[in-house]
C-alpha cells in the first residue's frame, strides 16, 4: 500500500511544501507571545541611545573638550574596557565609542533569551510536543524562531538608528550602527539556538549563552584595553582579541568614521554556521533530548536535602555553579590579561611615559584593570543572587511551594532559605573570581600586592549585590506576580545608571540610587568604604520587611 | 482493511533503560484500538515514535503507509494527537491555542465547517475559550487539546491517556465524541490505563508490558484468555472441608484460603462443574465475577517480580523519575 491510499474525500497527503503554511502561524505565535517583551527591549534600547545622543553633544560641546576627553580615555584601560575603541574627537564618533559595545551586549542578551524562550523552554514545558505532532513537525518551529529572532535583531538595529538620527547625528553612521547591532543580534541568535540544542533545560541553555556573551564582551574589552593609540592620542586601534568577538566585529564597523560594513559578514557567517549546526541537531534528535543529557537521579534523598534550605540549594546549585564558573573565568581573564595589557602598554611609546609617571607604575595598571573587571563580577554576583531569590517565586507559581508550606515549614523560614542561598551565591561567585584572578597573577612581580588588591576588589563587590538581593526578597514578599520582571529590571537599571550615568548625563541623585554607585572604588587613591557598611545594614532592614510582608499575604500561584 | 499503524520489532533504549524491546503493534483501518499497560510500560514512547517525535532505535514503524520519522510533516496533516500531560502557552487563550493548532494541521480556521465543529465541541465540553492558558485546570487544558484534535477531521487520532483529568460527565462526552469521530471514518489509537474506558470504547486491545505487546485481540478474544473469579466466605467451613477443596475442584487455579475468604479462578468452560461443589458446601456470600479487562490486566501484572517500582522495569521513563517529557510547569 502507498501513502496515497487514502479514503476518498480526504485531502491528498504527502504534499512536499508542508513547511510554508506552518511557518507563518508559528511566526505569528512568537510575535503574539512576545508582543510586550520585545517592544520593551526595543524601546529601552532606543531611549538609552536617544538620551546619550542628546547628552554627549550637550556636555562636550567644544572640540577642545572632546579632545581632552578622548585623550584621557585612550590613556585609561578601565575606560576603554567598559566603553570601546575611540576613533577621534568628533561628537558622533565619541558616542559610538561610548555606547556601542554595551548596546551590543544588551542586544546579544535579547537575542539569546529570545532563542531559548522559543526553543528549549517550549520543549521543556511540553508544548513543542503539541506542535511537533502537527504538520510543522521538527524543524519548522526552529526556523520560525530564527526568523523571529532575525526580525527582532533588525528591529533593535532600526530602533537605535532612528534614535541616533532623531538626536541629530549623521544618517549614514546611524544606519551603520544599526546594522552592526542587528548583525550582533543575529550572531548571538545563533549562539542561543545552539545552546538550546546542547542543554536539557532552558536555565542551562540561558546560562551557557550568557557565558558566551560575557566571554565575547571580555575579549572585546581586552582588545580595546591593549589597543595601539595613534600618535596624536585621539584614536586607538584595538588589539587582536577584539577580532575573536562578535561584539568586536560589530565595533570594527567604526560607524561615523569609516562606516565599514565588511565585518558584518563575519557576524552573518558566524550565525549561519551556528544555525546550521542547530538545524542539523534538531532534525536528528528526539524531542526532549539534548546533546548534554540529563543523568538519572539518586534513588533516595541525600543528607543535604533535609528541609527547605537544602531544597533551595539543590534547586539553585547548578545555576550558582554556572555563575561561579563565569566568575572564575572573569577572574582568570582579569588576572592573566592584566599582564598582557601592561605589556601592550609598555610596548608603545605614548603609554610608556604615562606608566612611568603613574604612582605604582606597572602594578597600578594591573590593579586598575582587575578592579574594573571586578565591577562586572559584582553584577554577575547580583544576578546569581536575584535568580536564587526569584526561585522562591517560581516555586510558588508552579504550585510546588504549596506542598512545602502545607508541612510544618513556616513562611518566613521558607522565604529566607532562598535568601540565604542567594547570599551563598554572591560569596561563591566573588570567591571564584578572586581565586581565578589570583591564579592568573601568581607569576606577576609583587604577586602578594596584586592578590591583596584583588581580594579588596572582590570584597568591595559584596555590599551592592547583597542589597539588590534584599530588594528582590521584598518584591517577592510584597508584589509576587511582578517580582520577576521588576527584580531583573532593577538590576538592569542599576547597571545602566551606575555604569553609564555620566555618559547619559543623568542627575547625581538618580545615579546615587544605583547600589553599584556606592561600591567602594578600590583602585582609587582614597578608598571610600562607607557603602560597605550602610548597604548591608539597609539589606538587613529590607529582609525584615520581607519577613513581615510574606506573613501577611496569600499564596499567589 | 489495511493497517494504519504497524510496527515490527520496534525497540528504543534510553541509556541503560530498554523502553521498547521488540514491539509489534498493528492497528487496522477504522478501528478504535485500546493500548493498555501500566505506567512505564512503553506506551508514550511508542506513541512518540509513531508521531516522529522520537526516532525508532531498531525495527520498523509505518503509520498511514509512511515512515513516521522521515514523512512526519506530511503524515501529521492526517493525524490528530492529544498528549497525556497538556501544557498550554500561559498568555494565549484556549480559543487561540485551538485555532493555532488547527492552522498548523493545515485547516482554514475561517472555514464554516471548522467553525461549526469548533462551536459544537466547545459546547459539548463546556469549555470557555476566552480564558488564558495559565488559568486552566488540568482537566480544562486537556479539553483544549481534545477540542483542537477533534475540530479538524483526521484519519488517525492518537490519544495518550486523554481523560486522566476529566470528571465523569466529561468522560461520557469524550466517549461520545470518539464514537462520532470513528463513525466519520477515523482510526483511533487510545492509550489508557482506565480499563473501563477501554472496554466501553475499543474494538480491539493491545496489552503492553516491559516494552512488548503481550496480548492483542478483540475484547471477546481476550476474555477467553481470562477466567471467572469466584470467592466465598470460608468462616462456616471445617478445616477438613477446606483442605479437601483443592482435590475436588479440578480446573481451578490460584486457590487461596484466607482467614475469612476462599477465592479461586476458573475457566469459563469449567465453571458449570464447579458450581455443584460450592452448592454442596452451602457456601455463604458467594461472588462470581465475570472476566474483565482488569482481571486480565492484573493476571499479567500481578506477578510480583514485575512490581511497578522496580527500577529495571522498562518504560517510557528513561530517567527513573519520569519520561523526558514529564516536567514541572513554570
Amino acid at each position: 500500500m502507498t501513502v496515497k491510499a487514502t479514503r476518498e474525500g480526504r485531502p491528498a497527503p504527502m504534499s512536499t511544501d508542508a513547511a510554508a503554511p506552518t511557518l507563518w502561524p508559528l511566526l505569528a505565535l512568537r510575535l503574539r507571545r512576545d508582543r510586550v517583551q520585545v517592544p520593551a527591549w526595543l524601546l529601552s534600547l532606543g531611549a538609552i541611545t536617544l538620551l546619550a545622543g542628546l547628552a554627549v553633544p550637550a556636555s562636550f560641546g567644544t572640540l577642545a573638550e572632546r579632545e581632552s576627553l578622548v585623550q584621557i580615555a585612550v590613556g585609561t584601560p578601565a575606560i576603554l574596557m567598559l566603553r570601546g575603541e575611540p576613533r577621534g574627537p568628533a561628537a558622533d564618533a565619541l558616542l559610538f565609542f561610548s555606547l556601542f559595545a554595551n548596546l551590543a551586549a544588551a542586544v546579544a542578551f535579547m537575542s539569546t533569551f529570545l532563542a531559548v524562550r522559543h526553543s528549549r523552554a517550549e520543549e521543556e514545558a511540553g508544548r513543542s510536543e503539541l506542535i511537533g505532532a502537527t504538520v510543522a513537525s521538527r524543524v519548522v518551529p526552529l526556523l520560525a524562531t530564527v526568523l523571529f529572532g532575525a526580525v527582532a535583531s533588525l528591529a533593535a538595529g532600526a530602533a537605535v538608528a532612528v534614535a541616533l538620527i532623531a538626536a541629530g547625528l549623521d544618517t549614514t553612521g546611524a544606519l551603520v550602527t544599526g546594522a552592526a547591532l542587528a548583525g550582533t543580534g543575529v550572531a548571538f541568535l545563533g549562539v542561543g539556538v545552539l545552546t538550546a540544542q546542547l542543554m536539557r533545560t532552558s536555565r542551562g541553555a540561558n546560562g551557557l549563552a550568557a557565558a558566551v556573551v560575557g566571554v565575547a564582551y571580555v575579549l572585546r574589552a581586552t582588545g580595546d584595553a591593549g589597543g595601539t593609540p595613534a600618535a596624536d592620542g585621539l584614536s586607538l586601534t584595538s588589539a587582536w582579541p577584539s577580532w575573536l568577538s562578535p561584539i568586536g566585529w560589530g565595533q570594527h564597523t567604526r560607524a561615523f568614521t569609516e562606516n565599514n560594513l565588511a565585518p558584518l559578514l563575519l557576524q552573518v557567517a558566524f550565525a549561519g554556521l551556528l544555525v546550521t549546526v542547530a538545524v542539523l541537531l534538531q532534525s536528528r534528535r528526539d524531542t526532549g533530548s539534548s546533546v548534554f543529557a540529563e543523568r538519572s537521579g539518586r534513588p533516595a534523598a541525600g543528607w543535604l536535602l533535609r528541609g527547605s534550605l537544602g531544597l533551595a540549594w539543590r534547586l539553585q546549585r547548578a545555576a550558582i555553579l554556572g555563575w561561579a564558573v563565569t566568575g572564575l573565568l572573569f577572574g582568570l581573564l582579569a588576572g592573566s590579561l592584566g599582564e598582557t595589557v601592561a605589556d601592550l602598554m609598555e610596548g608603545n611609546p605614548v603609554f610608556k611615559n604615562l606608566l612611568v609617571g603613574l604612582a605604582g607604575g606597572r602594578g597600578a595598571v594591573i590593579d586598575l584593570y582587575t578592579a574594573t573587571l571586578f565591577s562586572l563580577v559584582g553584577v554577575i554576583a547580583a544576578a546569581a543572587a536575584i535568580q536564587s531569590m526569584l526561585r522562591a517565586r517560581q516555586e510558588e507559581a508552579a504550585g510546588v511551594a504549596e506542598a512545602m508550606l502545607s508541612t510544618s515549614l513556616g513562611r518566613i523560614r521558607w522565604l529566607f532559605d532562598y535568601l540565604f542561598v542567594g547570599v551563598a551565591g554572591i560569596v561563591l561567585v566573588v570567591a571564584a573570581a578572586v581565586l581565578g584572578a589570583a591564579a592568573g597573577l601568581i607569576s606577576s612581580d609583587a604577586a602578594a600586592d596584586r592578590i591583596g588588591s584583588v581580594l579588596k576588589a572582590g570584597a568591595a563587590q559584596l555590599p551592592a549585590a547583597v542589597l539588590l538581593l534584599a530588594v528582590a526578597a521584598v518584591l517577592v514578599a510584597l508584589l509576587p506576580r511582578l517580582s520577576i520582571g521588576l527584580s531583573w529590571g532593577l538590576l538592569l537599571a542599576s547597571v545602566v545608571v551606575g555604569q553609564f550615568g555620566d555618559l547619559l548625563d543623568l542627575p547625581q541623585w538618580l545615579r546615587d540610587l544605583s547600589p553599584f554607585s556606592h561600591t567602594p572604588a578600590v583602585a582609587a587613591a582614597e578608598v571610600d568604604w562607607s557603602g560597605a557598611w550602610w548597604m548591608p545594614v539597609l539589606a538587613v532592614l529590607l529582609a525584615a520587611g520581607a519577613a513581615v510582608g510574606i506573613r501577611h499575604r496569600d499564596l499567589a500561584p | 482493511m489495511y493497517p494504519v499503524v504497524q510496527t515490527r520489532d520496534l525497540s528504543k533504549r534510553f541509556g541503560r533503560v530498554q523502553a521498547l524491546a521488540g514491539l509489534d503493534l498493528t492497528v487496522a483501518e477504522g478501528e478504535v484500538h485500546g493500548f493498555v499497560g501500566p505506567n512505564g510500560a512503553g506506551k508514550s514512547t511508542t506513541i512518540r515514535i509513531l508521531l516522529g517525535l522520537m526516532r525508532a532505535g531498531g525495527g520498523s514503524a509505518r503509520v498511514l503507509g509512511g515512515d513516521p520519522w522521515a514523512d512526519a510533516s506530511a503524515l501529521h496533516r492526517r493525524i490528530a494527537y492529544v498528549p497525556g500531560d497538556v501544557s498550554l502557552w500561559p498568555n494565549l487563550s484556549g480559543g487561540e491555542a485551538i485555532d493555532l493548532l488547527a492552522r498548523l494541521r493545515g485547516a482554514r480556521t475561517a472555514d464554516p465547517g471548522y467553525q461549526d465543529r469548533r462551536r459544537h465541541l466547545l459546547e459539548r465540553f463546556q469549555l470557555d475559550p476566552t480564558r488564558k492558558g495559565r488559568t486552566y485546570s488540568t482537566g480544562n487544558r486537556q479539553k483544549v487539546a481534545l477540542v483542537a484534535a477533534l475540530a479538524v477531521p483526521a484519519d488517525l487520532l492518537i490519544l495518550d491517556e486523554p481523560t486522566s483529568g476529566l470528571d465523569p460527565l466529561m468522560d461520557a462526552v469524550f466517549r461520545a465524541e470518539i464514537v462520532r469521530a470513528a463513525a466519520d471514518g477515523a482510526t483511533v489509537l487510545l492509550s489508557s490505563h482506565i480499563l473501563s474506558e477501554v472496554e466501553r470504547l475499543c474494538d480491539r486491545v493491545s496489552i503492553i508490558r516491559s516494552g512488548r505487546i503481550i496480548e492483542t485481540g478483540t475484547l471477546a478474544e481476550l476474555r477467553h484468555l481470562t477466567r471467572t473469579e469466584v470467592s466465598f466466605a470460608g468462616t462456616g467451613l471445617a478445616e477438613a472441608e477446606l483442605a479437601g477443596l483443592a482435590a475436588r475442584l479440578s480446573g481451578v487455579r490460584d486457590l487461596t484460603i484466607g482467614d475469612d475468604r476462599v477465592s479461586f479462578s476458573v475457566d469459563a468452560a469449567a465453571l458449570p462443574d464447579v458450581l455443584p461443589v460450592l452448592a454442596e458446601l452451602r457456601v455463604q456470600a458467594l461472588t462470581v465475577a465475570p472476566p474483565t479487562l482488569e482481571s486480565l490486566f492484573l493476571r499479567h501484572y500481578g506477578d510480583p517480580t514485575h512490581a511497578p517500582n522496580v527500577p529495571t522495569e522498562a518504560g517510557d521513563d528513561p530517567a527513573g523519575g519520569h519520561s523526558p517529557h514529564h516536567r514541572h510547569r513554570r
